[in-house]
């Protein structure tokens, strides 16, 4: 008996699925800030339900509300002040649908086939593990797909963030009994990170007169 | 057989810039020289101690601190010694030539005094991040340390805050941290196994997950190895991961370009080095693949170098380039060419250096960086002209210079281990080195220097010649007498080749039979 209840992390992770995807689409900056709040409070809720495996996980959900569900959205909410509406993205909504269902069942397929090559972990978390490989991969794929198809810097900022989160929602799943140090590592620099972004990104605005990736021109090859 | 001794050492080396940075940033805005003096007793600081961590390396000695946390073995204190060596040169040559630049550059982003305390803070706190990851034993810590001297360096590289700057600096940090993250995806992937192997926080630490190394699926190891080359990689400069680079180069002020060049992404193919290395006994398929990709960035690299006209871009091409010959080494995966990647990674370390830092001499009397836009300054500029020389040849390989000795010993361990394909292309790509360098240097010293410039044009301050007299000084002679370097290279090599095969009684002793495909025994690499 783990002490994990496996159908309250599987809708936590589930649920992770929609706040990237909204977080991608949101075409209003401000929405998708909050979009990426709730995805960092679902972060959180994993960590303490993992937190019977390992009290350590304790202190990393405590970063982590500080870190992912405060400083990043303040950050967030900050750098789109007066400029709430995205840059057109390259790829519109009902193809970056399609994107993310075929996403979804090729993670989840592709883990699930491919489980012993990621899970270490033993009985029960091997199976919550699973979906939570799947939803992390799907997660990070999201990330990527936002920093390649989105046009305003900001919004690759918030791409950056989906990208870590899967990255930690799969060290979570694999390695429920990893040390503080390492967690608190991770954590705080992704926010110094995403704040340095945002600080360069200001600049740009001020610089260029918008935030749109497409206008950064002046290096070339 | 390496002795194990805890010593405050490792720890103080990465302490102490960082304090001085933290030191600066508080108290740098309201005591103007005080930064100055505190960053180079920060960065002395840490060479010292780092001399003190190489000397116990080249007697057989590993350093730990925090409770095996930070491990200084041969490898480690290679590159702290590097890095702390050439982040001390870059501290003096910055003294003259950033306020020049700050005073005359018209920044009006905030005050002058404002900005030199931000890049003195930064530059200590970059230093101290690329020590932390030379030393980190954690696997995770590796990568955090990794991703913060990313960090620490993102606002050097926008210092300048123009279009360009920005731009490079936006780049940077972006591609860098989406590609690094890739490397923790693999540094998770090797703790869990490890963990699972080891049992607890012990598979947390390098020097123990390369004893268990050999029993790892194949199939983690392909993918671990396959995000470690990704996310490290792409720090380090490899081709097709190396687009931020050319960029980040050129636009950040001079001596950190140095440091970029020069350390910071050698720093990242250490970081490479160290974990992907340790399935090379049992996998040698990773170091062919590791083998091919070097070659593909020597070319890349330095045919991109040949289409630039920016003497900076022209330069950062040519450490993609020079970090291919550096993978090479490491892909051969043999001995001799672990001992001639290191060797490699060190020449090029101070032949990348002294010709940026020589690049910088230029900029600072001409105030142009276009090679089409320069020439005629040999006789103005002398010693700078004498040090670019003796960098484009060190770096193009040509005797007596350091760069010949280690090229040398990378096409022989070639040879040795039947990579003839791999040694054919790395000469010829030397040879498009070699034209590079010969095309800029005659562009820039030869012939009528411009007009626009020339009457006021005189070589750079003490400070700055000095930092590239030392540089070329070690160029030759390393060059002339490369047995000086021998006994610390050979020490760092034996690490990555002291990777035990598992005795049959580790493997039984850790066989799980739920985990499949334990490998019994490793093969050689080659």
């Amino acid at each position: 008996m783990t002490g994990i209840r496996p159908e309250l992390v599987h809708t936590l992770s589930l649920l992770m699925i929609f706040t990237s995807f909204a977080a991608v689409e949101a075409r209003n900056l401000r929405h998708a800030t909050v979009a990426y709040l709730f995805q960092a409070l679902l972060i959180c809720g994993l960590l303490l339900a993992y937190a019977t495996q390992n009290e350590a996980l304790l202190y990393w959900a405590a970063t982590a509300l500080v870190t992912k569900a405060i400083l990043v959205p303040w950050f967030l909410w900050r750098a789109t002040a007066g400029a709430e509406q995205e840059e057109k993205p390259l790829i519109g909504f009902g193809i970056s649908a399609v994107i993310l269902i075929a996403l979804l069942a090729a993670m989840y397929k592709f883990t699930h086939a491919h489980a012993a090559l990621f899970v270490n972990v033993g009985g029960e978390l091997a199976s919550i593990a699973e979906i939570n490989l799947a939803v992390a991969f799907t997660v990070f794929v999201l990330g990527v797909y936002a920093i390649l198809t989105r046009r305003d810097a900001i919004k690759t900022v918030i791409g950056l963030c989906l990208l870590e989160n899967g990255v930690h929602l799969s060290l979570v799943s694999l390695a429920p009994t990893i040390r503080e140090t390492a967690l608190a590592g991770i954590a705080t620099e992704v926010v110094v990170t995403v704040y340095l972004l945002l600080y360069i990104i200001g600049g740009i605005r001020e610089k260029f007169g918008s935030t749109d990736t497409f206008q950064l021109s002046e290096l070339h090859w | 057989m390496p002795f194990e001794t805890a010593s405050v050492l490792p720890a103080l080396v990465v302490i102490i810039p960082a304090a001085a940075g933290t030191l600066i940033f508080i108290v740098g805005r309201f005591v103007g020289g005080f930064r100055e003096a505190l960053a180079v007793l920060g960065s002395a600081g840490a060479l010292a101690f780092s001399l003190g961590i190489g000397q116990a390396a080249l007697r057989g000695g590993v350093l730990t601190s925090f409770r095996d946390q930070f491990r200084a073995d041969a490898l480690s204190a290679l590159l702290v010694v590097l890095v702390s060596g050439i982040g001390f040169l870059a501290t003096i040559y910055s003294l003259r030539y950033m306020r020049h630049h700050v005073q005359e550059g018209g920044l009006t982003h905030t005050t002058t005094s404002g900005r030199l305390t931000a890049y003195y803070g930064w530059l200590m706190l970059f230093i101290s991040t690329m020590l932390w990851a030379c030393l980190s034993n954690n696997v995770i810590m590796l990568y955090v340390a990794v991703e913060a001297s990313t960090i620490a360096s993102g606002l050097l590289v926008a210092f300048y805050w123009d279009k360009r700057a920005l731009e490079a600096g936006y780049k940077y940090l972006m591609l860098l941290t989406v590609g690094i993250t890739f490397s923790l995806f693999g540094c998770v992937l090797v703790y869990a196994t490890g963990a699972n192997i080891l049992g607890g926080s012990k598979g947390l630490l390098l020097s123990e997950l390369k004893s268990v190394a050999a029993m790892f699926p194949k199939t983690t190891v392909i993918l671990a190895s396959a995000f470690l080359i990704v996310g490290f990689g792409t720090k380090a400069g490899v081709a097709p991961f190396h687009p931020w680079l050319p960029d980040a180069h050129a636009e950040a002020p001079t001596p950190i370009s140095a440091l970029l060049s020069g350390v910071m992404i050698k720093v990242a193919m250490y970081a490479l080095v160290r974990t992907v290395s340790m399935f090379y006994p049992s996998f040698a398929p990773v170091a062919m693949f590791a083998l091919a990709l070097g070659v593909f960035t020597m070319v890349i690299g330095d045919l991109m170098a040949l289409a630039q006209d920016d003497l900076k871009r022209m330069l950062a091409y040519s450490s993609v380039s020079q970090i291919g010959y550096v993978l090479m080494g490491f892909g051969i995966g043999t001995q001799l060419g672990v001992y001639a990647g290191l060797f490699h990674l060190l020449n090029h370390a101070l032949g990348k250096a002294l010709l940026f830092f020589a690049a910088g001499s230029v900029i600072y009397a001409t105030g142009a960086r276009r090679i089409s836009q320069l020439g005629g300054l040999s006789r103005r500029m002398p010693v700078t002209s004498f040090c670019f020389f003796v960098g484009a040849l060190a770096v193009s390989g040509i005797p007596p210079f350091n760069g010949f000795q280690s090229k040398l010993a990378l096409f022989v361990a070639g040879a040795r281990a039947g990579d003839w394909w791999a040694v054919i292309i790395g000469i010829g790509t030397s040879l498009i080195t070699l034209l590079v360098f010969a095309k800029a240097a005659k562009a820039i010293f030869w012939g009528q220097p411009d007009s626009a410039y020339a009457p006021t044009v005189r070589e750079a301050p003490l400070t700055v010649v000095a930092a590239m007299v030392i540089l070329a000084a070690l160029c030759l002679a390393i060059g002339v007498y490369p047995k000086s370097v021998y006994p610390p290279l050979k020490a760092a090599s034996a690490v990555v080749q002291t990777i035990k095969t598992p005795t049959p009684e580790m493997v039984a002793k850790h066989h799980n039979p739920a985990r499949a495909q334990l490998r019994s025994a490793a093969e050689p690499c080659r």
